[in-house]
Order: C-alpha cells, then structure tokens, then sequence
C-alpha cells in the first residue's frame, strides 16, 4: 500500500511536467522567405509600429525618417550587425537564423544562431525589478507554465539595445506566450511594456520544427564593412 | 540572411513586407546592382568566416594581365544550409565569378554566381538575388 501511494505521487508530480509540450529542439522562422507559400493560419501579422508615448514619438520618427534617407541613399542604417553586434532582446527572437531551445524543468535555454546568441530562462521563479539586476543585452528571464503555453518574462534589458530603433527605459518588460499552433509550429506572441509606451506593443513570430538541423557556431571573425560616423559604408579589400 | 539591398534585418521596421527571417546584417549597398562584371582565374583565397566568406581570385584577362579581386559573399551560415562548405572551392581553382562590382571602382565586388572547375554551377544565396542586374 505505501508502494502504491508512492506510486500514486510520483505520478502526481509527472503529470503536470507530462502536460507540457517539448519545445526542445531547432527552429526556424515560418515562413522562412515572403515568397514562400505558407499556411495563413500560421503566419504572423505584420510588426506594427510601437505606440510611443508623444515624448518619444519624435525621437523615433527621426530615427525612422533618418533610416529611410540611409536606406534609399543605399547606406547600412548603422545597427548593430553592421558592428558585429549581436540584438539582445527582444530582437533576438526575430530569429535571424535557426534557433535552438533546450528545454528542462528549472531551466530553459534558447540559442540564436547568429552571432550565438543564448538567452537563460529561470523557471518558477520571481522576476526581479529592473534596478535589481545590471542592464545587459538578454536582461534577466523567468518563466511558467500556464497549461501547455509557456509564459516568459524579461526585464533589464540596456537602454542602448534597441529593437527597431524602439527607444525605450531600463524598466522596459517583455512579456512572451509561447505555444504549439500545430505540433511543429510554434508562436511566439510578444507583449512589451514599458513607460515610453502609450500602450503595451504587441506583436508576434512564428516558427517551424527543423528536423535534424545542427546549429552552427557563429564568430564575428572578419568584420570588413567599415561605417563611419554618417553611415557611409565601406568594403576593407585585405582581410584580418 | 534576410536582408533586402540596403537594408539590415535589424532594422526591417517599416518593410515589414520584405521581413523574411534570415536576411542580413549587412548592407550590400557599396556594390552596383545594376550592372555584373564576369571574371575568370585562379582562386588565391577562399575564406570561410563570418560575418562574411570571402573568394580572392586573380582574375586574367585576354591581354594576359592579372587582376586581382576581392568578392564577398554571404555568412558560411547560410552558405552551408545552402550546400557550401568550407572546402567547396580550393586555392589554386580556376572558377569563373559573376560579380556585382563595388560602386568605388575598385577591384572587388559581391560574389552572384561562380562556376568550379569540374564545371558545378553554385550560388551563393545572395539575399533578394533577383535585384542585381547580370550584364556581362
């Protein structure tokens, strides 16, 4: 009898872990190209511009109005790539290149393979308030499970790390649901909120099941683009 | 990656139409699009890093001068989903490159199309590589 109660709670404690879905393993963004055909109930909606606040707007028009004369001039926008400079959050998740999850019970990792970039997620645990923790480009995450959707949280994201040339604070927090539209499609639904906001900015991606992809590694080794101060871009003919 | 010419994955905000996930990182605005060059010689480096693999040819022309180029291409990460590898093309291969050429003039430019010696036919995975122009 005590053997089966034992049973009866370790079976207990298995059956929520066993509720959950595996996200483990490699994905990439769904569709991969805009003139792939895709599934429309996959597809993600557009990015809509951020609701800033009127104080922030202006800043970020500029930026944007500044992006445009850079683009149609043919000149790099001088974001973070252009200087071997990998996104942190939230543009990470845009999934630039395969991603990998590794998926535990008290931890989950999310590896970008660009630049290769790793996000920690502590599961079950408090978020911290942002001036508790140092700004950096992942900020700090902990997550839970609501059912079979995966509910993260980020804060302390740096200032300078931008998604978008998206001002915004170092209290800014990205709220992520992630779960399974179809048994290898994942949606990543995006909720950023922060006092530059006028409203939280909601977005989301989605992503598609690799099978037997291994990441590679991804070392900036050989950066030859040079921009300078006004954009312009050039190419150093001799390597390292 | 997934980038448009001139424009970074970063920074897809306004063109989210174009915002296909693996684009780029870098601009490839220094190169014209709107016209190739074709070259032909012996491969003196073929360099497998990122954020760019790089093809220096000694390119010949009919004359029998030496030019040499400098080609960029795109990540060895999208080169090797796309089938490269960092032993496609060996030092001292005779290959035939179609190039779009840096606006500067100077000789180097970012690497279209390339033919190998046993005469396997390879692109690079140019993002959007319908937008350069082939002209010669």
């Amino acid at each position: 009898m005590k053997r089966l109660l034992a049973c009866a709670w370790l079976t207990a404690i298995a059956a929520p872990a066993m509720a959950e879905p595996d996200f483990t393993g490699t994905w990439e963004r769904y569709p991969l190209s805009s003139s792939e055909p895709a599934d429309p109930r996959y597809v993600a909606a557009p990015i809509p511009d951020p609701p800033l606040k009127p104080a922030y707007l202006s800043k970020y028009r500029d930026n944007q109005a500044k992006l445009a004369s850079r683009l149609k001039e043919g000149q790099p926008a001088g974001d973070n790539y252009v200087h071997c400079i990998p996104d942190g959050m939230p543009a990470m998740m845009m999934g630039m290149f395969p991603m990998e999850i590794f998926q535990r019970p008290e931890q989950i990792n999310i590896t970008q393979e660009a630049f290769t970039q790793v996000r920690r997620v502590y599961m079950n645990q408090p978020l911290p308030h942002a001036d508790e923790i140092d700004p950096s480009f992942y900020g700090r995450s902990v997550g839970h499970w609501e059912g079979d959707t995966l509910v993260l949280e980020t804060t302390g994201i740096k200032q300078n790390v931008e998604f978008r040339w998206t001002p915004h604070s170092e209290n800014m927090k990205i709220t992520e649901r992630l779960h399974l539209l179809a048994p290898d499609i994942l949606q990543d639904a995006i909720t950023v909120e922060d006092e530059y906001l006028a409203k939280p900015w909601t977005y989301s991606y989605s992503f598609r099941r690799m099978k037997d992809y291994k990441l590679q590694e991804y070392v900036c080794e050989d950066n030859r683009e040079y921009v300078d101060d006004s954009g312009k871009q050039t190419l150093k003919l001799d390597g390292k | 990656m997934r980038l448009a010419p001139g424009i970074s994955g970063f920074v897809l905000g306004g063109l989210v139409a174009l915002a296909t996930p693996a684009l780029a990182h870098h601009s490839f605005a220094m190169f014209d699009n709107s016209r190739s060059i074709t070259i032909h010689g012996k491969v003196t480096q073929y360099q497998w890093t990122n954020p760019h693999a790089y093809l220096d040819i000694d390119a010949e022309s009919p004359n029998g001068a030496i030019t040499h180029y400098t080609l960029e291409m795109t990540s060895p990460n999208m080169l090797s989903r796309g089938g490269w590898s960092s032993r496609t093309i060996k030092t001292g291969d005779v290959v035939t490159a179609v190039v779009s050429p840096l606006r500067d003039g100077r000789k180097g430019g970012l690497l279209l199309e390339v033919t190998l010696p046993g005469g396997k036919h390879m692109l690079p995975g140019v993002p959007n590589a319908q937008n350069y122009k082939r002209t010669a």
